[in-house]
């Protein structure tokens, strides 16, 4: 079967960028600046880079505007040290936040649509956990295109990349990577139209392919977040980031998972139990609705995994209702529109009239591959792997720690992609590399195995099944118990799905023979997850633990995770930067460890 | 109310290897608020894996799953059962891949043929005017924005330029008007005359003959006729 696979003619190029969303064209518009006929070849997984995940961002990005009399980037930086649960390097936190104002006025001058207010400037807008004077006031830093920001820097960055001269491979995924000499030289493709694999031989190589939301049974992610260049890394003996840190919205729309805003709470939304009981109050007696999203997440969790959630008979999944109907027409024409909108849309129902169903949903995936400050991915803790970068969602600087602010994840993208795009700008004059001997070999003794086996296993069925004991045993909350019951069930997946038959057998547009691809890669993440989330006792951010409640100072470091078999796990740790507070600069002391409390 | 709908798709098929393309029935129960990509992914669990069909967001952000369904093209993800069973007045749904671009397989397309359309109006601003606020934002009045934000929110989902008869003969389609006009109209951008140029040619608007099918399908319900109206009257 193997003899039926072979690398067309290679290709070669300067730049791989794998990865056309918002950070992967980003960097790859900065290269063209400021080396015009750089030859980049930038490949998308979907149908067109514009299709890319960063098009759905809705809300805004953060950046501190120079003029602002009230606003300094250190409020920022505190916010998001803060938000981070005491875990983000803060040698990438001043980076990006010292930046993020060129990148707002890099995407205005070249076409963005921001919303202005009546002077014609930039209108900016408050967002949970943004403040001024270290948590006194509230900040206005988000600035936005309506409510859709994401889609603003798509469009742009993507026509940026297109005048600049950039080669798309459009629906084509990557499938290994190369090196030559402890270097990162190219990469294997498999580019779905033609169903052929390529090899492609490149000076540098930059990992931009999102996240892998894919893995929980409601995500707000897109259907291709399936982790694929995270488990690529891990093939190849480099390690993960972080990956127990997971995000989860408190109010994702039953069943698809979407988005409903924070706002839904902000202008008096109450969640309410089976028994229309508004629980809130029980976990939360100021702030009630008004509490942090992991607070909320959690309590809506409870109120489900004590019985008083609700089923829906058609998605099969259990939810609370968000009660609008007591809100005025003037609330739900000017201030909701567009989230009351989507409950019309997607479950057919007047939130004006009726309650309307949500749970928690996975939303970002605060770890990833690890890089520097530069986007240059590590192979251990204090050394590089030359050749190879990541920005964006898949990467992990890290910006977020374990806990992700709202509107800060776009920020990153165009910053880090900006960073990668200079540094790649100075290697790559150094360097250029053939392919080596074996490329391929792995990718196609993989995929062989796929259209060999002779069995009736459907690789959909399975996809659910393991999505579905993810959200419930490695979700929101965490046990020892429930984790173990996790690694045991993936390890009896992988067994299951290794005799999975593909009833598609042709290599061209295979949708099958790429969802089992997916299948292996999503398990490998879900094992990397639930084993990182067991082995860190404590809680803090978006990874609670009930058995270990508290954050504890012995887990204040990074979890590398490397995996080459799977299951097998070899795990090190690494020191948080807490370069500001080391520093002793002015008001240093915020930077300590310091309680995440609001 | 009812729970649940017994469905027929019958699905026009293509494999790319023996280049045959077929219709297929599959008989298939959904619950009323699934999503016609929930029941496709149904479909690829309980009857058929081997059936392709495209998505990517699943909440009408992105484009990517538009097909033709019974005769009008629309984004599957946006398309509940129950609404569609009303629509369309019956529970059999003859659904096939859009038309501006070759099938790959089943209902998966060639994108990249269509968006071709939009890379000849050049998608980004191709020179810049002068900003008189050097390292800053351009100034540009709510008002001035007004006129053209609605098209901005267009996601090239191709429908328009499907439904649009004249795009099938050699028209460059309605959604590639509009990305041009929006840089007609923004004050960021001086290639107002090579724009005008593409636009006026005998692949512009007066291909147009105002049907009104692209408003008609539009998803996002931008008023897609009304915008190539303003640039057939220069009226920008
Ligand atoms: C609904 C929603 C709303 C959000 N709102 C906000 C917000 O308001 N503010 C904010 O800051 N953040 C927000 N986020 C988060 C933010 O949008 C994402 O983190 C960010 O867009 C990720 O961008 P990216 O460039 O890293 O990846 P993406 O935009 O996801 O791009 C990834 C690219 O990689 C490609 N790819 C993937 N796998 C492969 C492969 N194997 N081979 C080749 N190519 C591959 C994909 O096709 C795509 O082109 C939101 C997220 C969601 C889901
Ligand atoms: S109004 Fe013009 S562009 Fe729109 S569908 Fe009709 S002919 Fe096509
Ligand atoms: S104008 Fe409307 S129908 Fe046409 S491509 Fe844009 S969003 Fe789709």
């Amino acid at each position: 079967m193997e003899k039926m696979f072979k690398l067309s003619s290679g290709i070669q190029c300067d730049v791989l960028i794998v990865g056309a969303g918002g950070a992967g064209l980003r960097c790859a518009a900065h290269i063209l600046e400021k080396r015009p006929g750089t030859k980049i070849i930038a490949v998308t997984k979907v149908s067109h880079p514009q299709k890319s995940h960063t098009s759905t961002a809705q809300g805004g990005l953060a950046a501190v505007d120079p003029n602002d009399i009230v606003d300094k980037p250190i409020y920022h930086m505190f916010d998001t040290w803060k938000g981070s649960d005491c875990m983000a390097d803060q040698s990438v936190v001043r980076k990006i936040v010292d930046a993020a104002w060129e990148e707002i006025v890099w995407l205005e001058n070249r076409g963005m649509h921001f919303t202005r207010d009546e002077e014609g400037r930039l209108s900016k807008r408050t967002f949970g956990g943004h403040t001024v004077r270290f948590g006194e006031g509230t900040a206005f830093r988000a600035v936005f295109e309506a409510d859709r920001t994401g889609k603003g820097i798509m469009d742009n960055v993507w026509g940026e990349a297109l005048k600049g001269g950039v080669t798309f491979l459009d629906q084509t995924i990557l499938t290994e990577l190369l090196f030559k000499n402890g270097c990162c030289v190219g990469a294997v493709l498999f580019m779905e139209k033609k169903g052929e694999f390529v090899g492609v031989s490149a000076k540098a190589v930059v990992l931009a392919t999102g996240g892998c939301g894919q893995v929980f049974r409601v995500t707000t992610n897109c259907r291709q977040n399936t982790g694929d260049a995270h488990a690529v890394v891990l093939q190849a003996g480099l390690p993960l980031m972080d990956m127990e840190a997971v995000q989860f919205h408190p109010t994702g729309i039953v069943g698809p998972g979407i988005l409903a805003s924070e706002t839904l709470r902000s202008v008096g939304g109450i969640l309410r139990n089976k028994d229309l009981e508004p629980f809130m109050a029980k976990y939360a007696p100021k702030m009630k609705e008004m509490a942090p999203r992991d607070l909320v997440a959690r309590a809506i969790e409870t109120e489900i995994r004590e019985g008083r959630g609700i089923l829906n008979p058609d998605h099969n999944i259990e939810h609370v209702w968000i009660d609008l109907r007591h809100l005025s027409d003037y609330v739900h024409e000017v201030q909701i529109p567009e989230v009351s909108g989507f409950f019309k849309q997607f479950m057919n129902l007047n939130p004006r009239t009726h309650l309307c169903p949500v749970r928690p949903s996975n939303h970002y995936q605060m770890g990833g591959i690890p890089t520097n400050s530069f986007g240059e991915v590590q192979k251990s803790p204090d050394t590089i792997i030359f050749g190879l970068y990541a920005a964006g969602e898949c990467g992990c600087a890290s910006f977020h720690g374990f806990n992700r602010l709202g509107t800060n994840s776009i920020l990153e993208l165009i910053t880090m992609g900006r960073f990668v795009g200079e540094r790649v700008l100075q290697y790559m004059e150094e360097r250029a590399e053939s392919l080596p001997a074996d490329a391929g070999d792995r990718t196609f003794s993989q995929f062989a195995e796929y259209l060999e086996n002779k069995n009736e296993e459907n690789i959909e069925q399975i996809r659910e099944e393991m999505r579905r004991m993810m959200t419930e045993n490695v979700g929101v909350f965490r046990t020892e118990e429930g984790l173990n019951t996790a690694i045991r069930a993936l390890y009896a997946w992988k067994e299951r799905v290794r005799s999975a038959a593909l009833r598609c057998r042709g290599l061209q547009m295979n949708q099958e023979l790429v969802q089992r691809w997916e299948l292996d890669n999503l398990l490998s993440v879900s094992m990397v997850i639930a084993q990182g989330a067991l082995r860190r006792r404590e809680s803090r951010g978006g990874h609670a633990r009930i058995d270990f409640p508290l954050r504890r100072d012995e887990f204040n470091c990074h979890t590398l995770a490397y995996m080459t078999d799977f299951g097998k796990i070899r795990f090190a740790d690494q020191r948080v930067d807490m370069s500001i507070y080391e520093a002793k600069g002015e008001n240093f002391e915020k930077f300590g460890m310091i309680e995440r409390k609001y | 109310m009812k729970e649940s709908y017994s469905l027929v798709f019958n699905i026009k098929r293509y494999d790319p290897e023996t280049r045959k393309s077929w219709f297929q029935e599959y008989r298939i129960e959904a619950g009323r608020i699934l999503r016609f990509t929930d029941v496709l992914r149904k479909i690829n669990k309980e009857l058929d894996p081997t059936l392709s069909w495209n998505s990517s967001c699943e909440h009408a952000q992105c484009g990517s799953c538009s097909v033709v369904i019974n005769g009008r093209p629309m984004l599957a993800c946006e398309l509940l059962v129950e609404n569609a069973v009303e629509y369309f007045g019956t529970t059999t749904f003859r659904i096939e891949p859009i038309t501006v671009a070759p099938a790959l397989r089943d209902l998966v397309v060639d994108l990249e043929k269509a968006y071709d359309r939009v890379h000849r109006i050049r998608p980004f601003v191709i020179n810049p005017s002068r900003n008189p606020n050097q390292g800053q934002e351009y100034r540009i009045s709510p008002r001035v924005m007004e006129r053209y934000l609605e098209a901005t929110r267009c996601i090239n989902c191709f429908c328009c330029a499907t439904a649009c008869i004249s795009s099938h003969k050699g028209f460059i389609g309605p959604n590639a008007v509009i990305a041009s006009l929006v840089r007609i109209m923004d004050p960021r951008e001086d290639a107002t005359e090579e724009r005008l140029k593409l636009l006026y040619s005998n692949e512009g608007v007066y291909r147009c003959h105002t049907s009104m099918a692209c408003s008609n399908v539009c998803p996002k319900n931008i008023d897609v006729a009304h915008f190539i109206g303003m640039v057939k009257d220069g009226d920008f």
